[in-house]
């Protein structure tokens, strides 16, 4: 592991030191991304079994969905990570100003998503009277969204970080992996919520 | 540890011009308490966890010889019925969680890395960091001993209803749920490490055909936490918000389903089998060779058939559930899997066999141990077989024979196997080796006493004996195997005592070896003892499968290559990671949150910040304090230039 | 798909940016289609697949293009489908478990 990084063009795809000759910590989200997988699975299963067997009395769900802010929210979600892939693509070029955009809006685009969940979910509990505890359709319905919100809030902090980071002096084109793999936690976030959009709330419509 | 021949010189971090990282405090000592609390050294980080899981071996030993005194005799009342159930929920959380898991991480932060030829794990600081919230999970789990709400009593399965709030009100299944989830924590923490370690930090020429079976277990195994344990961390976090917020994912009253949290845990639950026995395995397949002096029979099909056992052990799940009425084609086709999965096992005791055959095979006790583990594993994978048979299973079913089938796997299996592999890297670790005598002695007398305890306990589950009965009738007909089970126990007991008593007196006074002593073929001997802190002085050049056996027979090849490259080494010195406080920082936040949510009591209303979420905010505040102080110390380190001490 | 065949090398470097930005829209189109669809007056059958499909074909453009999987080692791409594989096989087993015969709950409609 002897730092040789100092080529003078960096290659970000490769990493000689290690035997893979992928960066550790890429390889190291990628590992962690394919657990999260799992722990998305099982969650979605569990909203899943319950949608197909509800127990009586249990509200139709696009009787309590609002396509309208769920689409905008899934479409903000699609552009931050627009936004990410840029800002990953902006520090592997060194340009820290354009990286500084990239990450502010990308933060932007994640606070406009959890700002829209908060909405939602205060809606659905004060005018369709769906709270967590009500029947079993609030149970997972808010369990699976409120867990995916919960990793979008994280992200949104470990962004905000790298942004303060950012005016240290100390991010450089050398520390692009960290970018990366937040970035790949953010994108990863990104298709869980492709996979909700559709089984939870698209499916609920036919 | 502390090694003479570093010299530790002035911190070289990795910019240049670069703003400093904001550190504020480099702990460097390297002997005494703040040294282990800061280490992030994984031979270090390996021997606490082995510590650890030898203490709670012996606390979920203690528990099993309760539950034995209790069912010797027909209607006894040495303990309550509720007593009982703490005790076997206990015995099992603890020897599955808390010993033999542990007890296998031990080994894999200990020789793994050495197996590779590698100075340390990929992440050192997340390695110290998943020992702490190992040890923070297991203080939640076993809290419920010193206060009211007593220990855990729900099972180790804590199935659902009786797990929820209506049937067990008490804080003690909140312990089990918080301290479950944080050994899941740490068990995916060090599991991604491992993954990673394994793949990018191998030694030039050890490709991946010529990793020890031990560390290609290893990879396996962390692959099966990585994708096993968020499961269970889904199923416990469902189980939580049921009882800490009212909602309905297993309350039968709103429509819940119960079977969904036995489906979920053994989703995690039967793939935890395979955490348990594969690094036996692995331990296992590096003992036979070495004392057969004979390479690994077959070594692409024993590596491949522990990929195929992870990968099929993830489509069994329901073969635990065979009487909870799936339809007949679930409950074929999970019969037809289970059945499968016998095959690669077979396949690994025939190679194992084959390693044998014409071997010189030398009778040490780690080699004793290895043998009773392949006697003892396959009566435990005959039972096994037995099970996956659907129709004999519903007679089976949650009778002593299960009891019987699955403590020849862990006892006879894992534990024997990590008996043998303590006995085998004892040397390497320590520098002393137990006396032939002692050791064999604890061997036929741990033998014996197990066959003793678990035998006659086929018969008790056939005659219908259920488990989890905390007392029976003297005219059942199970009063004798009761009996001479419990006199098993006890003997087995006495040569666990036996065992650590000699393993104790060894550490301190034992015979002393050299490197080396077993001439033994994987890289982890090529080490002087003790091992350096930085392992390697040179990183080894890998030429062939049995690295350090070709090395040893042609030592003119290796030091050329050496030669070629040491040099280079040399000049900049051997780069090592800095210690850190706050891997233990963070799980010491985690620790508090984590007592916050499962031990308070509920704070009177909501949106009041009581003493539960006071203590819980409180845990997550440390936490925070600690990541962002881990993440703007930066992962620098400093360079030593270790002496010439051999060629 | 009508976007540009990505090219390699330094050209890629160049044209990322763009292709990126192609990406997102073709995203953000597939969704607008996505949320026409539940309102076609087809089989649910038919539509479930659509949807399915449309899904999945964003999943990998994210994946494969935002999450650069496309350009790194197939190693990163085999490990995530390990996770992913077993995830998917999982909850198709366990929505499989649920829907038989003999699990369906006595009190589902």
């Amino acid at each position: 592991m002897s730092s040789t990084a100092a080529a003078a063009t960096i290659d970000h795809h490769h990493d000689p030191s290690t035997a893979t000759g992928i960066p550790n910590k890429k390889l190291l989200m990628w590992a962690f991304l394919a657990s999260d997988c799992m722990f998305f699975g099982c969650l979605i299963s569990t909203h899943l079994i319950y949608r197909l067997h509800p127990p009586p009395g249990v509200p139709a769900a696009r009787d309590v969905f609002s396509i309208e802010l769920t689409s905008f929210s899934t479409f903000i979600l699609l552009m931050s990570s627009l936004m990410m892939a840029l800002a990953v693509n902006a520090i592997q070029k060194g340009n820290l100003k354009s990286l500084r955009a990239c990450l502010a809006t990308t933060i932007l685009f994640g606070a406009i998503f959890l700002g829209c969940q908060v909405y939602e979910f205060s809606h659905f509990v004060s005018e369709k009277h769906l709270t967590i505890t009500s029947n079993i359709l609030g149970t997972t319905f808010y369990t699976l969204t409120g867990t995916h919100g919960l990793h979008v809030l994280i992200g949104v902090i470990w962004l905000a970080s790298m942004l303060a980071y950012s005016f240290t002096g100390r991010l450089t084109e050398k520390d692009s992996i960290d970018v990366e793999s937040m970035g790949l936690y953010w994108h990863f976030v990104d298709i869980v919520w492709i996979v909700i959009f559709t089984v939870v709330y698209l499916l609920e419509y036919l | 540890m502390a090694d003479a021949l570093a010299k530790p010189e002035s911190p070289v971090g990795e910019a240049h011009a670069a703003p400093k990282a904001l550190v504020l405090w480099r702990p460097e000592a390297k002997t005494g308490l703040i040294s282990w609390l800061t280490t992030v050294d994984h031979k270090r980080i390996g021997f606490m966890y082995g510590v650890a899981a030898l203490f709670f071996f012996l606390v979920g030993g203690v528990e099993a010889l309760l539950i034995r005194l209790q069912l010797a005799v027909p209607n006894n009342n040495f303990l309550t019925a509720q007593q009982y159930n703490e005790m076997f929920t206990m015995h099992a959380t603890t020897m599955i969680f808390l010993a033999v898991m542990p007890l296998s991480a031990a080994f894999f932060n200990f020789i793994m890395p050495l197996q590779i030829g590698a100075r340390d794990v990929a992440f050192p600081r997340l390695n110290a960091f998943s020992f702490w919230v190992f040890l923070a999970g297991a203080v939640i789990l076993n809290i419920g001993w010193f206060i009211h709400d007593g220990a855990p009593n729900g099972g180790w399965f804590g199935y659902t209803p009786l797990t929820t709030r209506g049937f067990s009100p008490s804080h003690s299944i909140d312990m089990w749920v918080m301290g479950l989830q944080l050994l899941g924590v740490a068990s995916i923490a060090a599991s991604l490490n491992f993954i990673v370690t394994i793949l990018n930090m191998r030694a030039p020429g050890m490709t991946m055909m010529r990793l020890p079976v031990f560390t290609w277990m290893t990879l396996v195994t962390a692959f099966l936490v990585v994708l096993a344990f968020p499961a269970i961390t889904i199923a416990l976090i469902e189980l939580m918000m049921d009882r800490l917020f009212g909602t309905n994912f297993f309350e039968v009253s709103n429509g819940g389903m119960p079977v969904l949290w036995t489906h979920l845990f053994w989703v995690f639950g039967h793939p935890e089998v395979y955490i348990l026995i594969l690094p036996a395995m692995g331990i296992i397949s590096e003992i036979l060779p070495t004392f057969a002096r004979k390479p690994l029979f077959g070594y692409p099909i024993v590596v491949f058939s522990g990929a195929c056992i992870g990968f099929l052990g993830f489509g069994v799940w329901s073969h635990h559930m065979f009487t909870t009425g799936m339809g007949t084609v679930a409950t074929a086709a999970f019969s037809m899997t289970t059945m499968a999965i016998a095959v690669p096992t077979g396949v690994k005791i025939f190679n194992w066999i084959g390693t044998l055959w014409n071997g010189h095979l030398t009778m040490r006790t780690p080699m004793r141990f290895a043998l009773g583990f392949i006697w003892l594993f396959m009566i435990g994978g005959f039972s096994g077989v037995m099970h996956a048979a659907a129709p004999a299973d519903a007679q089976q079913h949650n009778s002593y024979f299960v009891v019987a089938h699955f403590h020849y796997v862990l006892i006879g299996g894992s534990l024997f196997a990590l008996l043998a592999g303590i006995h085998y890297w004892f040397p390497l670790m320590f520098g002393r080796r137990v006396s032939e005598g002692w050791g064999k002695l604890s061997f036929w007398i741990i033998f014996v006493g197990f066959n003793v305890t678990f035998f006659p306990m086929h018969f008790l589950g056939l005659n219908g004996m259920p488990r989890r009965t905390f007392t029976y009738d003297p005219n059942m007909g199970w009063n004798t195997g009761n009996l001479i089970a419990t006199v098993g126990a006890f003997i087995l007991g006495v040569g666990v005592a036996v065992y650590f008593t000699v393993m104790i007196y060894t550490f301190f006074k034992g015979e002393r070896t050299g490197s080396d002593p077993w001439d033994a073929r994987t890289l982890e001997w090529s080490l002087p003892v003790p091992v350096p802190e930085y392992n390697y002085r040179v990183i080894p050049t890998v030429h062939a499968r049995d690295a350090w056996w070709y090395e040893k027979r042609n030592k003119d090849e290796v030091a050329r290559a050496r030669a070629a490259h040491a040099p280079g080494e040399a000049s900049h010195g051997i780069h090592m990671p800095f210690q850190s406080i706050y891997p233990l920082v963070s799980a010491v936040g985690i620790l508090i949150g984590s007592i916050g949510v499962s031990v308070i009591d509920a704070d009177p209303g909501p949106g009041l910040i009581g003493p539960k979420l006071a203590v819980t905010l409180a845990g997550l505040a440390v936490f925070l304090v600690g990541v962002y102080l881990w993440a703007l110390e930066g992962n620098e380190g400093y360079h030593v230039h270790p002496e010439e001490d051999h060629p | 798909m009508t976007h540009a065949a990505a090219p390699s090398g330094h050209a890629l470097e160049q044209s990322k940016f763009e292709l990126f930005v192609e990406i997102a829209m073709l995203l953000a189109v597939i969704t607008g289609i996505e949320i026409i669809t539940v309102y076609l007056p087809f089989a649910k059958g038919l539509l479930v697949g659509a949807l399915v499909a449309a899904s999945v074909v964003k999943f990998l453009f994210v994946i494969f293009i935002f999450m650069h999987l496309r350009w790194d080692k197939a190693f990163c791409t085999v490990l995530f489908f390990i996770g992913l594989i077993l995830a998917g096989g999982t909850m198709w087993a366990l929505v499989q478990l649920f829907g038989a015969a003999a699990s369906v709950p006595l009190s589902s409609p």
